[in-house]
């Protein structure tokens, strides 16, 4: 049933990302030189293809909801929209998401070693590390022998 | 005699190291359960760039075998399959281990294991030139109808078809950012000059096959870990062996056979040769009870898809599975392009790559009977330092291949994606195939109707073309078929 309400929120989604492509596929400029298939032409195809099989995914979900509140009487079915994860583990997810967007940002303008230093602890932390060795000396000595077999050994250089 | 000359660089110190070193890796890569053979693959890309390509791709090799082989270490001594192709080996492995002969049912997967890659090694070397003489002969319409079929079989064959073709859109569309591949005209690019060739192909990989297994990971934080059963002994007995015999053999051709065809995978292999062993078996009620063929036959039957999955992909430039699909990611950051031709202009790596398969096979056979007895320590690694460790290396791995920090927000916009793709219950091997495929038939698509004048024709005519169109309508009728055929059954 969980997957049934979380099939129609991706489908929608899927339809509403259509409707963005689309919107950006107007403005793809370029010659077709004589031929159908200009550079716009896969685009639509897939844009075109994504709408009805996110259709398709919206009404079987619609059609399998109704078959299974028929079948449970008439108790209308529950939707979750977040794939039966508990509210407490999404924002965790959320919170270490937005660490790597941050990560991605700082890895050039403060370097590796300060960066993925801050990042390891921050994400021991999170995870629900509270051992000190754990959270803080192992980052340590991990992001420390990383950076050395890296650019010692592998000759990969690092900001 | 030139065979023998590409083969002599793989003897040399460093190849051996890689190759062992990819080999140990990737065993204990897919003995860690949630940690996959394509993980291990896609986040060691960027280790092998600057390697000689018989070297690095061979090292990806040695992880690809070594991590298929792992995933029964966790599937024997814990019952949680450390690789998806391992989900078979627990009917048998787990309860040979209660019954106190863990060290025997991980023997029996090693040699098992080892000789299914052996045979189907020998057929990669045998078939793959074959097939590639054959692919020669292809024309831009060939080329269309068989990235085509690649698509839709990869589609239908990933559990529910409307998602895998929603996947396989996705990717192919995804596949259209950056410049044009006829025209060079940039398309979604918003301006950022970063994208103007397209997503880089590896730093997405590593999002969606390793990044999104630590979000994952992340979820599953609270679940208790069982504790890992304890190891005695290390070799079958002759009985087992003698038992074997059939699974083994049966096991290894199924698992060639399944390899070859694209979009299969380990997982489907080990399950019908499980089924084929018990029907043909003369004690079938001992299969599930902790019946050594049982762990042969899904042993033997996915490690022989790694030699199997990859006659597609160097023949004919298409992956046999999602391994083989990040495996190309290998061989594109080398400069090289899987298909007919590299058997043409590069002889040398293809001849290295057959020698590769075997040594890795060697090396996964003497280090998967070496470490039985220490089988248990290696599950016993702590969950967040292994998962932080794993983030560190999604980042400087993406980072390392081209220098550009758009790289790093690409690799994690892929793991979010592949995350959640996982979660709802869509491909990612489906999305990830279509990102390599999806420039295939749009370049050949176009060029063709460019030669020919738009005549659409040209598509569905000669019988190269007629066989492949012809495959990909029975791939997409057929999961409907049986879906049918289930429900007038149950009725």
């Amino acid at each position: 049933m969980q997957r049934i309400g979380s099939d129609v929120a991706v489908g929608c989604g899927l339809l509403a990302f259509s409707a963005f492509a689309a919107w950006r596929s107007l403005g793809i400029r370029g010659q077709s030189a004589g031929t159908i298939a200009g550079p716009s032409f896969l685009p639509w195809l897939m844009i075109g293809a994504i709408i009805i099989l996110s259709l398709m995914l919206v009404l079987r979900a619609r059609r399998a909801a109704a078959a299974a509140s028929a079948e449970a009487g008439s108790r209308p079915a529950p939707v979750d929209h977040g794939g039966g994860m508990k509210r407490r583990d999404l924002l965790r997810i959320a919170l270490f998401a937005a660490m790597l967007v941050a990560y991605s940002a700082a890895f050039m303008p403060l370097g590796y070693l300060p960066a993925t230093l801050i990042v390891f602890i921050a994400g021991m932390l999170l995870m629900g590390e509270r051992s000190p060795l754990k959270f803080f000396v192992l980052p340590v000595l991990i992001t420390g022998a990383v950076w050395f077999g890296f650019t010692r050994f592998l000759q990969v250089w690092l900001p | 005699m030139d065979y023998l000359a590409y083969l002599l660089p793989l003897f040399q110190p460093q190849v051996l190291w890689a190759i062992a070193l990819g080999t140990l890796g990737g065993i204990v890569i897919g003995a860690l359960p949630g940690l996959t053979a394509t993980m291990g693959v896609a986040l060691l890309i960027p280790l092998t760039f600057g390697m000689p390509p018989v070297m690095g791709i061979n090292m990806l090799i040695g992880i690809y075998i070594g991590g298929i082989y792992g995933g029964c270490i966790s599937a024997i001594l814990l019952r949680t399959p450390g690789t998806p192709a391992s989900a078979a080996t627990v009917l048998d492995g787990y309860p040979m281990a209660r019954n106190g002969e863990a060290g025997k049912a991980l023997g029996m997967a090693t040699i098992a294991s080892a000789c299914g890659m052996l045979f189907a090694s020998i057929v990669l070397a045998t078939l793959a030139p074959q097939l590639a003489g054959v692919a020669l002969k292809f024309g831009a319409p060939e080329y269309f109808a068989l990235a085509l079929f690649g698509l839709t079989i990869i589609a239908s064959l990933s559990g529910d078809i409307l998602k895998g073709a929603i996947s396989g859109c996705l990717g192919v569309l995804i596949s259209c950012v950056g410049a044009d591949p006829i025209s060079g005209v940039l398309r979604y690019t918003f301006g950022v000059s970063g994208f103007a060739s397209g997503f880089s192909f590896t730093p997405a990989l590593i999002g969606l096959f390793a990044l999104s297994e630590v979000f994952t990971q992340l979820e599953r934080l609270g679940r208790t870990e069982e504790t890992p059963a304890k190891v005695s002994g290390r070799w079958p007995s002759y009985q087992d062996m003698r038992e074997s015999a059939n699974a083994l053999v049966r096991g290894s051709l199924i698992g060639t056979i399944i390899g070859v065809i694209p979009g299969t995978g380990s997982g489907t292999a080990s399950w019908i040769s499980y089924n084929e062993a018990r029907r043909t078996s003369k004690t079938p009620e001992r299969f599930g009870t902790g019946y050594a063929p049982g762990i042969a036959a899904t042993e033997s039957a996915n490690s022989a898809v790694c030699a199997g999955a990859l006659i597609p992909l160097l023949a004919l430039g298409i992956p046999g599975d999602v391994v083989t699909a990040v495996l190309m990611g290998g061989l594109m950051i080398q400069g090289l392009a899987p298909g007919p031709m590299l058997f043409e202009t590069r002889p040398d790596i293809i001849v290295g790559i057959f020698g590769g398969t075997f040594l890795a096979t060697i090396f996964m056979f003497v280090f998967g009977m070496m470490l039985i007895p220490i089988a248990s320590k290696i599950l016993l690694v702590p969950r967040r330092i292994l998962t932080m460790s794993i983030v560190v290396f999604c980042f400087i791995g993406s980072f390392a291949i081209n220098l550009n920090p758009v790289d790093l927000y690409t690799m994690v916009g892929f793991g979010i994606l592949g995350w959640g793709m996982q979660k709802y219950g869509f491909s990612q091997a489906a999305l990830c195939i279509a990102l390599i495929l999806g420039p295939l038939a749009e370049a050949n698509l176009r060029r063709g109707l460019l030669q020919t004048g738009d005549d659409l024709v040209a598509f569905v005519s000669g019988p190269i073309t007629l066989l492949f169109l012809g495959l990909t309508v029975i791939s997409l009728a057929l999961p409907y078929l049986q879906a049918r055929r289930a429900k007038r059954a149950a009725a």
